[in-house]
């Protein structure tokens, strides 16, 4: 990633008599002994500094010195990815966000938002995104994936690099017990697989794990309502057959897709608002509380009728779905 | 209290380690090794003893020695070229079995210390990212290995209650890695070039060899009651471990991945497929070692990073195949 952005600004600003000098200085140094990377360093003594500063990042992350912490998260390679979520926070799908002073800006802090789109969490991206460009203290949050994605090829091991881990109360205590922000989409696959029909009705929220988990964690909860995610792949049908076939959860059948191959893997181009309610505090109840079932259900249901209160207001202040 | 060690599996290099610094500790006053194969030649007063734990003689050799702890490291991880798989299954359960009941039999027995593996954990791609011991056992047991890991557990478990005056400790091994041992996994990380499942990049966790040895030894001087897992703190990456190694990759597709390996078997030093070792490299696994740490108060001297950094370190002359470094690619391109 980071030799494609060197090479970029090389030939921005350098030109190619930098190009050609550092090929030279390159040569001389290979010819009297040097490796590599450590070559391409000194060569590129006469050239732009941000093209230094790529080479020297690629030569560390060459040498795998880099930063990458016990879940796998490894900032740089989500920096390097996040311009192409900018794009679609910006651009594609025109993401308003209010309520952003309500994520803490250090400690712990549970977000639970409402889950919808398809098999890729663009909702966990985006709320990452919005908290990216417009928190005061922006700080990477951890987000919970489908246990599915994570079984497979190259999207477990970029949902890992990005802060993502498997969804489950044990990775959701630790991460949290670290003092670090998750989110997590109590729904889970019943709110992304549910039909275009029912858009934006809340499905039951789990068994209320995401309460337990908060409880014994001590942890605020920052209810979230995503409005928008629910028009990227309108889920018209559902194919359960090809689904066994590929293992997945479920495969949908979008205006779309399959229809037009690959093609019909591109979201449609919602405007989407994200609200970050009001924490809510619930260092009152002593851990052991989160065996109590009944406080449990009914701070689950209490939630839960928070963000679908929340999600009919931001669908009216939203207008039009896709103009 | 003059204390009386037996050890089983003394031919193995754990075994051998541990025997080699209790044998510096005046208070131990008895370390018996029993193997099928000797034990390594420096070893000095450890008495060696050459029996098969699988032969009901233990059942008559293990009181008479009468020791006050048994340290079991006779339990195989990897099929090696005269003990297959199935060789393997014997020598795990049958051995462990025929071990237990000899403890049975011996009355001096205060704690029973077993080397064991985390790989009852599994290896699995939704699983939670760091196991704790209370969660043995969440996924089903997909390999021999596993299977074997599982009875070991049982059987242990099971006299643990039957004898709820003996401490029994069983030891959750991450695979170890360091510069002086030699495991499929270790040859594995020493080849030229570096096969991988595409699209796949485990998280790991090894084991030093000093920290493996380190907390045998600390789990034998303070026995704790249960499972504990023995791993670094933190985790790594598979593909940070190879950038580190400066090892070129050829990842290849999964399903060809396990026959890839089998036809690498003869330079891996293993027999027959090693399916544990293709799970590992394509979910990875993490264990949480607060229990270790805390319990039986032993701090691994390397974490997950430093453990790989100190194999690359010390392991750079051990590679097999000569890789053309870029200066002789230099020379070759001159001379043309």
């Amino acid at each position: 990633m980071s030799v494609e952005d060197g090479q970029r600004t090389a030939t921005d600003g350098g030109g190619a008599d930098a190009v050609a000098g550092f090929l030279r200085g390159m040569r001389e140094g290979i010819e009297n002994g040097l490796g590599p990377l450590t070559a391409a360093r000194r060569a590129a003594g006469g050239l732009p500094e941000s093209f230094r500063d790529a080479l020297d990042r690629t030569a560390e992350r060459m040498r795998g010195d880099y930063a990458e912490d016990e879940w796998g998260f490894d900032p740089e390679f989500a920096d390097a990815v996040t311009p192409a979520f900018e794009f679609l926070h910006d651009v594609w799908w025109r993401v308003k966000s209010t309520g952003l002073d309500n994520v803490p800006a250090q400690g712990r802090a549970m977000l639970v938002a409402n889950h919808a789109g398809s098999l890729f969490p663009f909702d966990a991206s985006m709320m990452t995104a919005a908290i990216r460009l417009h928190h005061p203290a922006p700080r990477w949050p951890r987000f919970m994936v489908l246990d599915w994605a994570f079984g497979l090829p190259f999207l477990s091991s970029f949902m890992r690099r990005v802060g993502g881990v498997p969804a489950n109360p044990d990775n959701a205590t630790r991460l949290l017990e670290q003092d670090e922000l998750v989110m997590v989409f109590p729904e889970g696959v019943k709110g992304t697989g549910k039909p275009f029909s029912e858009r934006y009705r809340l499905q039951r929220f789990g068994r209320g794990g995401f309460v337990e988990v908060a409880l014994r964690t001590r942890s605020p909860i920052v209810p979230v309502a995503v409005v928008g995610s629910e028009e990227i792949y309108p889920k018209l049908a559902d194919s359960p057959s090809l689904a066994r076939m590929v293992g997945a959860p479920f495969v949908p059948i979008t205006p779309t897709f399959p229809w037009l191959g690959p093609l019909g893997l591109i979201p449609l181009p919602s405007r989407w608002r994200i609200e970050f309610c009001e924490p809510i505090d619930l260092s009152d109840h002593p851990p052991e509380a989160a065996d109590d079932r009944q406080l449990v259900f009914d701070l689950s249901e209490q939630v839960r009728e928070l963000i679908q209160n929340k999600l009919y207001e931001n669908l009216v202040l939203r207008g039009s779905a896709f103009l | 209290m003059a204390r009386r060690i037996v050890v089983t599996g003394i031919s193995s290099h754990w075994a051998g380690e541990l025997a080699r610094r209790l044998e510096r500790d005046p208070s131990v006053e008895l370390i018996a090794g029993i193997d099928t194969d000797p034990p390594a030649p420096e070893l000095e007063r450890t008495e060696f003893i050459e029996a098969d734990i699988r032969s009901p003689v233990m059942s008559r050799l293990l009181p008479a020695l009468e020791p006050d702890t048994v340290v079991h490291c006779g339990f195989l991880w990897y099929p090696a070229p005269g003990k297959p798989d199935r060789a393997l299954h014997e020598i795990n359960v049958i051995g462990a079995l025929q071990l237990l009941a000899a403890c049975e039999k011996t009355p001096s027995v205060q704690s029973v210390v077993v080397r064991g593996s985390a790989a009852i954990y599994g290896s699995e791609g939704a699983a939670p990212f760091f196991f704790t011991e209370d969660m043995a056992r969440r996924y089903p047991l997909k390999t021999r290995f596993q299977r074997d890991v599982g009875e070991l557990e049982r059987y242990f478990d099971n006299f643990a209650r039957r004898r709820p005056e003996v401490s029994c400790c069983m030891l959750r091994y991450q695979p170890e890695i360091g510069p002086d041992i030699d495991t499929p996994l270790v040859g594995y990380l020493a080849l030229p070039v570096v096969p991988t499942q595409l699209g796949f990049d485990p998280r790991l966790q090894f084991v030093h060899s000093s920290d493996a040895t380190g907390a045998l030894e600390a789990a034998v001087r303070n026995p704790v009651r249960g499972a504990v897992n023995v791993a670094p703190s933190g985790a790594v990456s598979l593909s940070r471990i190879l950038r580190m190694a400066g090892k070129p990759t050829l990842p290849i597709p999964h399903p060809l991945f396990g026959p890839a390996l089998t036809q690498l078997g003869r330079q891996l030093r293993m027999g027959g497929t090693y399916n544990d070792g293709v799970r590992l490299l394509r979910f990875g696994r993490g264990v949480d070692n607060r229990r270790l740490r805390e319990d039986v108060g032993f701090e691994p001297a390397f974490d997950a990073v430093g453990a790989v950094r100190d194999f690359v370190e010390k392991s750079a002359g051990r590679q097999l195949v000569r890789v053309p470094g870029p200066r002789t690619v230099a020379d070759v391109v001159a001379r043309r």
